[in-house]
């Protein structure tokens, strides 16, 4: 074992993050509604770089809001599996607001956003090698470190697949999560948009990931272009999707929920109906699983 | 087999730059071909950053147009690749660059309107700093007045304008017909900052942006007077300085009024 994937140094706690119930992911345009109305939400998640500001109202906002509900970090430039070196004042910034919020745990995606200094903002895919892994593996060791706390990675939509990846997607993500010790958000709206892209079993990746490290699924909207399907966020959870998310449920058991809209952002109610679709479900398969029980 | 860091080179020149290297790295699949599906990425790339400008500079949008702010959008893009993790300072060259990049430097109002617009952003999620209240300059000793130093609040930044500009935001702000852009007879001088929450600018008189200048320099009150004394007459001159010393405190422009207060680090930033 490379020295990079040795276990970590610091006290990390072995205890998985608590379970939090149905959350939504905080917008500015749900602001006031929020905090004047005191919503049936049980946590909301934030986008970390909307925070990684100097001042002002957004962070007032999160300051009044983390003190009536639970709060998880989710970042979209950590850039994992860039082959660039770490950015270190992105890193800070992100331990700081962590001091700050003290979130319940930290996420982000497993991708990269650019490379030689650039940032395309945008969740890239990467080809599922033993140098990848490999890679991955010893960047996530080093965040962890850093951050002094696991990191949650996320599973993205893509649209390409590459010619040298050696393995599944969910091979990678497994393996991954074991060797480098992290937790995994299962977004269920991304498994759905990357098997009907690539062609591949929802059921496969769901059964090739490993039930002990997920501690969050994302559920959102998508757009169909053509014969393919791109990971918009605009639109309410599809049937197809809510079907898979009930067998995700079913699989996985209980595990804390949100539901991610970031264009074309409806009124609180809408979302928080939205939100009272997943909690019905969860609970419907849990009733079932326990009349399953009792006989 | 290609290196990782080859591959995301290509991978990244491809959507940047078009260049079709990276469709060897990538399959089609059942339904569509390699082209269109790399193709997702390199649309999201432009209309990603174009809505990030769009919303960080709405009215300079709405002011040009939609497709002139798209040749815009995707001039900048070209010339300044983001190169923060945060999509939050993407746009912060804009209005330098809008400044200084023909056509766009041919209408001066344009980088004037979208410097306002830049700086009340960066107004509003700028460092926090409790403001001095007119109970805290009262409490001060009279025989102290003439030492006193101030600091200007970490948000506020000075502006001059040579064209309408802030005519133009303020109609544009209220869904009104902008007027025809114009250079002014006299450089405006524009005070940006925010109080409490909200991101404010207003117009300065030329003797008040000269206190006001010569104040977040680090000059003492007295000499502020002296000052003003000069610019305008001795009569009342006093009167004058307190006046628009109220002024900096009623809107909360100030985060220190003491003897002791140490010079702002941020007092001017010009539109040219």
């Amino acid at each position: 074992m490379k020295p990079c994937c040795a276990p970590l140094e610091i006290a990390l706690s072995d205890n998985k993050p608590p379970y939090l119930g149905f959350g939504l992911g905080l917008r500015p345009e749900h602001y006031d509604e929020i905090l004047s109305g005191n919503p049936n939400v049980d946590w909301f998640e934030v986008i970390s770089e909307n925070y990684m500001i100097p001042g002002g109202k957004p962070l007032r906002v999160l300051d009044e809001i983390r003190e009536r509900y639970p709060i998880v970090m989710h970042g979209v430039s950590l850039s994992i599996a860039s082959t660039s070196p770490l950015d270190l004042d992105y890193l800070t910034e992100l331990k700081r607001l962590a001091d700050r919020v003290n979130p319940k745990w930290i996420s982000d995606h497993l991708c990269w956003t650019g490379v030689h200094g650039v940032n395309l903002h945008d969740l890239l895919p990467i080809p599922y090698t033993k140098e990848a892994l490999d890679h991955v593996v010893d960047r996530v060791a080093r965040v962890q470190d850093f951050l002094g706390r696991r990191l949650t990675l996320e599973n993205v939509s893509s649209y390409v697949t590459f010619a040298e990846s050696e393995m599944s997607e969910w091979e990678f993500v497994s393996e991954l999560a074991t060797r480098a010790d992290c937790w995994l958000l299962f977004d269920v709206n991304n498994v759905y948009v990357s098997a009907h892209n690539h062609g591949f079993s929802t059921r496969d990746f769901l059964h090739g990931v490993p039930r002990d490290r997920i501690v969050q699924f994302h559920l959102a909207g998508h757009s169909h272009e053509g014969d393919h399907i791109v990971d918009t966020h605009d639109h309410p959870v599809c049937d197809e999707v809510w079907d898979f998310y009930r067998e995700t449920v079913s699989h996985f058991g209980p595990v804390s929920t949100m539901i991610e809209r970031d264009d074309n952002i409806p009124p609180l109610a809408e979302v928080i109906a939205e939100l009272d679709t997943a909690r019905k479900i969860a609970q419907d398969v849990a009733q079932a699983k326990q009349v399953i029980a009792a006989e | 087999m290609t290196s990782l860091k080859e591959l995301q080179a290509r991978f990244q020149a491809g959507i940047m730059t078009g260049d079709d290297a990276a469709l060897n790295d990538i399959n089609d699949s059942a339904t569509e071909s390699r082209e269109t599906l790399f193709g997702v990425y390199r649309h999201a790339y432009g209309a990603r950053l174009v809505e990030v400008l769009s919303n960080d500079y709405e009215l300079t949008h709405t002011y040009l147009g939609d497709d002139a702010f798209a040749d815009l959008a995707r001039a900048y893009i070209a010339a300044h690749p983001s190169d923060k993790r945060n999509a939050r300072w993407f746009g912060r060259y804009l209005p330098e660059f809008l400044r200084t990049t023909a056509p766009f430097s041919a209408h001066k109002e344009v980088a004037e309107l979208a410097t306002l617009e830049k700086a009340l952003a960066d107004a509003f999620d700028g460092p926090d700093a409790t403001p001095v209240s007119m109970e805290e300059l009262a409490a001060i000793p009279p025989e102290d007045w003439a030492n006193l130093v101030f600091t200007a609040h970490p948000t506020a930044i000075r502006l001059r304008f040579k064209t309408n500009a802030a005519d133009i935001w303020m109609a544009l702000n209220d869904e009104k017909t902008p007027p025809a852009p114009a250079q002014l007879p006299e450089p405006q001088t524009v005070l940006v900052w925010r109080q409490d929450l909200t991101s404010r600018f207003r117009l300065l008189d030329p003797e008040e942006a000269m206190m006001w200048a010569e104040a977040t320099r680090g000059a003492r009150f007295g000499v502020l007077c002296e000052m003003v004394a000069t610019f305008a007459g001795a009569q009342e001159a006093e009167l004058r300085a307190a006046t628009y010393l109220k002024t900096w405190l009623d809107t909360g422009s100030l985060s220190c009024v003491s003897p002791d207060c140490a010079q702002s680090h941020l007092v001017m930033g010009t539109a040219h």
